[in-house]
């Protein structure tokens, strides 16, 4: 069979092992390339399995899977009753990739399984994770603080970093904030796509822009409208009945018919006028 | 695969049952691919392959730290894999009453019959693949198995196979001489003549 090598020296080389061999080249290409399709990942949960039966305690790694969404399948790590980690299983080429990312990040293990936490999948399906509890790896108190803050920006709708500020409370910097904000190790679970900018538009929290921009769609952001007040120079969005003010897409906000909606540029001009703060959306502090 | 973290072998040899981890998490793909491909059983290869790291960390547990450092993850393991196989064909030939499940049969109903032989050509070329690599026999299969689904170099099979390393490169060309040949891949997706084995899908595709 070994006539005439050389021509093309595949084999050896798989992982860039082993040394020249004229064994390995030539003939053999094509079936050493199939036989190389057999190498299939093992099924999520083999590796779980193996742990728990020798006896590894259960702290001592974590478990993800890839779960449906409706922005797309999410990995979703967890471990000790919390999540640990989430992203875009369109980031990654394979499972293992985001296993290497995910260890490079939190210096832990974590092994495939089928079985979601409680609460995962309601929590993605509704978009509200007030029931699940995180851990966010190699985060400080303050980053900490902030990324607790951000999910409390209520469903589809957006908050400047202004607004972050005052509730996480203390002496924070925009920039620690930002840090805080695109350090965010749970996306699409802890809604950092739901910040802005001082003018009300979407915020660049560290997000591919894609799929940002696919959760405030589904969250029924209505970019036009948003879009339409920034232009407008409209931070504020005040109703000529109650004589409240709100962030535009405070859900009191959008309930304001066109005939009412009074915009203001600033807190400070609102009260002029005679308006008080929202409780709900807080524009200023309550 | 592990160079900027400390690779796995420190961490064997600093906290096992995180080194024990990342050890399986790593290369539990691996050593199922081989047993699956050995065995030829999906079932079989999941126990095989959680038989295979029980072993290894409990062998761990009893190394020193310094052993454990030095240990070769990958070749270790598959050695214990290859082990662990060896020791269950060896005892399923010894009681046949449970020895249904130890041939290839229970994920194809493989060759002979015209139903599977049919089917085997309907398959992708991977299926077929498959089937032939498991009617290969088994002083070729595993050399072949070892070299090429799990990686190995040829030292590291010769070590496992207790065989000087020029017969396993002999065992190995052989191999996959034979699953060239093999009927399964000799009948190629062009369809109706079956002219030998010339037409198969992995013949001679270079030529100088």
């Amino acid at each position: 069979m070994n006539g005439s090598d050389e021509g093309r020296r595949v084999n050896g080389s798989p992982l860039g092992r082993t040394m020249p061999e004229a064994y390995d080249a030539g003939p053999a290409t094509g079936l050493v390339a199939g036989l190389a399709e057999l190498r299939e990942p093992a099924p999520a949960g083999f590796a779980a399995l193996i742990l728990e039966r020798a006896g590894v305690p259960a702290h001592r790694y974590d478990r993800y899977l890839a779960v449906p969404s409706p922005v797309g399948a999410l990995y979703v790590a967890h471990g000790r009753g919390m999540v640990t980690g989430s992203a875009a299983v369109e980031w990654f080429g394979t499972a293992e990739e985001f296993e290497t990312a995910y260890r490079t990040r939190t210096g832990r293990s974590a092994v495939a399984v089928t079985k979601p936490p409680p609460g995962l999948l309601g929590a993605l399906r509704t978009g509200r994770d007030r029931v699940l509890r995180y851990e966010f790896g190699r985060l400080g108190a303050t980053q900490i603080a902030v990324l607790e803050a951000v999910r409390a920006i209520p469903f589809g709708q957006l908050r400047p970093a202004a607004w972050l500020l005052r509730e996480v409370g203390g002496a924070l910097t925009p920039e620690e904030v930002w840090r805080a904000v695109r350090a965010n190790p749970a996306p699409a679970l802890i809604p950092t796509h739901r910040l802005s900018l001082p003018d009300g538009t979407p915020a660049d929290c560290g997000l591919p822009t894609g799929f940002a921009e696919r959760l405030r769609e589904r969250e029924g952001v209505d970019e036009e409208r948003v879009d339409r007040f920034a232009r407008a120079g409209a931070r504020f969005l005040g109703s000529g009945t109650t004589r409240i003010f709100c962030y535009p897409t405070c859900a009191h906000a959008r309930r304001i018919t066109a005939r009412h909606e009074v915009p203001f540029a600033s807190a400070d001009q609102a009260g002029a006028a005679g308006f008080r703060a929202c409780l709900s959306c807080r524009p200023v502090a309550a | 695969m592990d160079e900027m973290p400390p690779p796995i072998t420190e961490l064997l040899a600093t906290d096992l049952d995180d080194g024990f981890t990342e050890l399986v998490r790593t290369q539990a793909g691996a050593v199922r691919a081989v047993l699956l491909r050995l065995s030829g059983s999906a079932r079989e290869a999941d126990d095989l392959g959680q038989d295979t790291f029980l072993r290894a960390y409990s062998a761990l547990r009893d190394y020193s730290p310094q052993r454990r450092r030095e240990l070769q993850p990958r070749a270790w393991l598959l050695t214990i894999a290859a082990n662990v196989w060896r020791n269950h064909v060896r005892t399923a030939a010894r009681r046949p009453a449970t020895a249904d499940g130890v041939q290839v049969s229970d994920v194809e109903p493989a060759d002979r019959a015209p139903g599977p032989e049919q089917r085997a050509l309907d398959g992708t070329r991977r299926d077929r693949l498959v089937l032939a690599l498991a009617d290969l026999p088994e002083h070729h299969r595993l050399p072949v198995v070892l070299r090429h689904i799990g990686e190995l170099s040829y030292q590291e099979v010769a070590q496992i196979l207790d065989s000087p390393v020029g017969t396993v490169k002999a065992q190995v060309s052989r191999g996959l001489a034979a699953l060239r040949a093999a009927p399964q891949l000799a009948a190629d997706a062009g369809g109706s003549g079956t002219s030998g084995r010339g037409e198969g899908r992995y013949s001679e595709e270079v030529t100088g």
